[in-house]
């Protein structure tokens, strides 16, 4: 009975996780979490190819996991830096330095990413 | 009487062309009657284009090298009872005309001596003791004094090496002097003529204490050899069996009842020992060796990995003094790099260009077409030609390799994913009833 009314528990946190995240968040993090879902999706597709076939040729499979996980990590600083939540960190960077920012860093990794893929 | 005089100085100039082409031989006698004594073998070496010289075997005069130059190409030694040769000849001078590729044909007999004793030990082959002779008590020659040393020998105990050899006579062989011995696990030394399982070594007249030195089949009448630098030389134990007496000579085992044969195999054992032994059969050489990749003329100055490349050589065979293709059917060629990574049998066409067509190895470096070929009664062949292999370029690289195209696929993704994502993201225009909402 125990194990029962802890199983409800969690699935009501759960249930309450989603529907606050629906009602409250704006939906320019909406955006960004889409773009990070579809990063973290190509990015689990090359590692589990990867798994599959053997890591020939690895410099290859490591520049496109890597891609995956730079943009991923550039895209949640954009989030963090952009939360409304978090105005009082950031007081001295706008949203369009923000912004600014990410593409710059964004050009680099892909440039990298470029170079490297052979 | 001047026309006289110019066509005499033209014959001299002819017959000295004739002497120079001709292969020399230095022939060591104990005596000159042994001259009249073989004649017909020394006919038939004259007939075979080799030039004689007799000399007897402790002439002072003796040399076989001056000024470094070898002065014959062939020694023959019937000379077994000599008991030092004269000159500058001695057992060191002889092992170094053969390792300077000179032939010898050496004839013993029971009064074998000392120095021929230590020239058979030098080359492989253990002679007798003197006095002692090959006796064999059912073997022996009707015509035989009572020893039974007078032995015959039949076709089955004859070399099975046609190029040695090329037919066992039809005739037994008559024998009569010293047996040898030689240690089976030689490699060079080739056993011509043995004696019957019958046969032993001992000293005819005396009783027999000790064990012979030579029994049965191990008994050896004639032994070759070819040193590593084909150098050929034979060992007979009996001078006799090169005799004129013995080549005439009706043969008939003293068995009673046995076949009466008219004329001996000795002649043709021995005509065909004395084509052997002086390089006029079993001679081989290589004369032009090619490799390209296949489909090209001309050899590359240096080959890439794993292309296809094709190497001939050509190899020609010494028949009755004209070089004619050899048709060996087992000559291999190896490709090597300290170990070989390739090793393939050769296809020959009619004319002798012997070819191989591989692929090279997957592995870069400086390698050998190699082709040593070694068998019984031939010439030593070796071919070896240097060639480097390179790793591939860059160039020659696939440019996109396809087992990467899901990666590939992902980074281009990315950045399409980044530029929708900017593109939404820049005109995105806050709801104004959003932002009530969040107040």
């Amino acid at each position: 009975a125990r194990l029962r009314t802890k199983m409800v528990e969690v699935f009501d946190i759960v249930a309450r996780l989603f529907s606050e995240y629906r009602t409250k968040t704006p939906q320019k993090l909406k955006l960004i979490d889409a773009y990070l879902l579809y990063v973290l999706l190509t990015g689990a597709i090359q590692f589990l190819y990867c798994v599959l076939v053997g890591t020939f040729p690895f410099n290859s499979f490591l520049s496109g996991f890597i891609s995956c996980v730079g943009s991923f990590i550039l895209g949640t600083c954009l989030r963090i830096q952009s939360n409304p939540d978090n105005r009082h960190h950031f007081k001295n960077i706008s949203s369009e330095r923000a912004f600014a920012d990410f593409i710059f860093a964004n050009i680099v990794l892909h440039l990298v990413v470029m170079n490297f893929i052979g | 009487s001047f026309r006289m005089a110019s066509l005499a100085f033209a014959a001299l100039l002819l017959s000295g062309a004739f002497f120079v082409s001709a292969d020399k031989a230095l022939v060591l006698l104990d005596n000159f009657s042994t001259r009249e004594t073989h004649s017909i073998f020394f006919d038939y070496l004259k007939s075979q284009g080799i030039h004689l010289t007799y000399k007897l075997a402790d002439d002072s005069n003796l040399s076989l090298i001056k000024y470094g130059e070898f002065l014959y190409d062939h020694l023959i030694v019937f000379s077994p009872s000599v008991s030092e040769f004269g000159g500058d000849i001695d057992t060191k001078a002889i092992t170094n005309f053969i390792d300077g590729g000179g032939n010898v044909l050496v004839a013993a007999s029971s009064d074998i001596s000392d120095v021929l004793h230590d020239l058979g030990t030098e080359c492989g082959v253990e002679f007798d003791d003197e006095k002692t002779a090959v006796i064999d008590h059912l073997n022996y020659d009707r015509a035989d004094d009572g020893m039974h040393t007078r032995i015959l020998a039949d076709s089955g105990d004859v070399i099975k090496a046609s190029i040695v050899v090329s037919k066992a006579p039809k005739s037994p062989v008559l024998f009569k002097g010293v047996g040898m011995t030689a240690d089976s696990e030689n490699p060079l030394v080739l056993e011509v003529l043995h004696a019957s399982s019958t046969a032993y070594s001992y000293i005819p007249d005396s009783a027999i204490t000790n064990y012979p030195t030579a029994v049965g089949k191990a008994t050896l009448l004639i032994a070759g050899l070819q040193a590593r630098n084909s150098a050929r030389i034979i060992f007979s134990g009996s001078l006799d069996l090169f005799s004129n007496k013995y080549f005439l000579s009706s043969v008939q085992n003293a068995v009673e009842g046995s076949k009466k044969f008219d004329v001996s195999g000795n002649e043709e054992l021995a005509e065909n020992l004395a084509q052997w032994v002086f390089k006029k059969k079993g001679v081989l050489r290589h004369q032009s060796v090619k490799h390209h990749v296949q489909g090209q003329p001309d050899s590359p100055e240096a080959y890439t990995v794993s292309q296809d490349v094709e190497y001939t050589i050509k190899i020609e065979e010494l028949v009755k003094e004209k070089w004619i293709p050899f048709q060996g059917d087992d000559v291999q060629m190896e490709f090597v790099r300290i170990d070989p990574f390739v090793r393939l049998t050769l296809n020959h066409t009619k004319d002798g260009v012997f070819r191989a067509r591989f692929k090279l190895p997957d592995v870069y470096g400086v390698f050998q077409f190699k082709v040593d070929y070694k068998r019984i009664g031939y010439t030593n062949l070796y071919s070896a030609t240097q060639v480097s292999v390179r790793p591939l370029t860059h160039t020659e690289y696939e440019r996109f390799i396809f087992s990467a195209y899901p990666y590939y696929l992902g980074a281009f993704s990315m950045l399409f994913g980044l530029f929708v994502f900017s593109m939404v993201y820049l005109h995105h225009r806050d709801d104004p009833a959003e932002g009530k909402k969040l107040q």
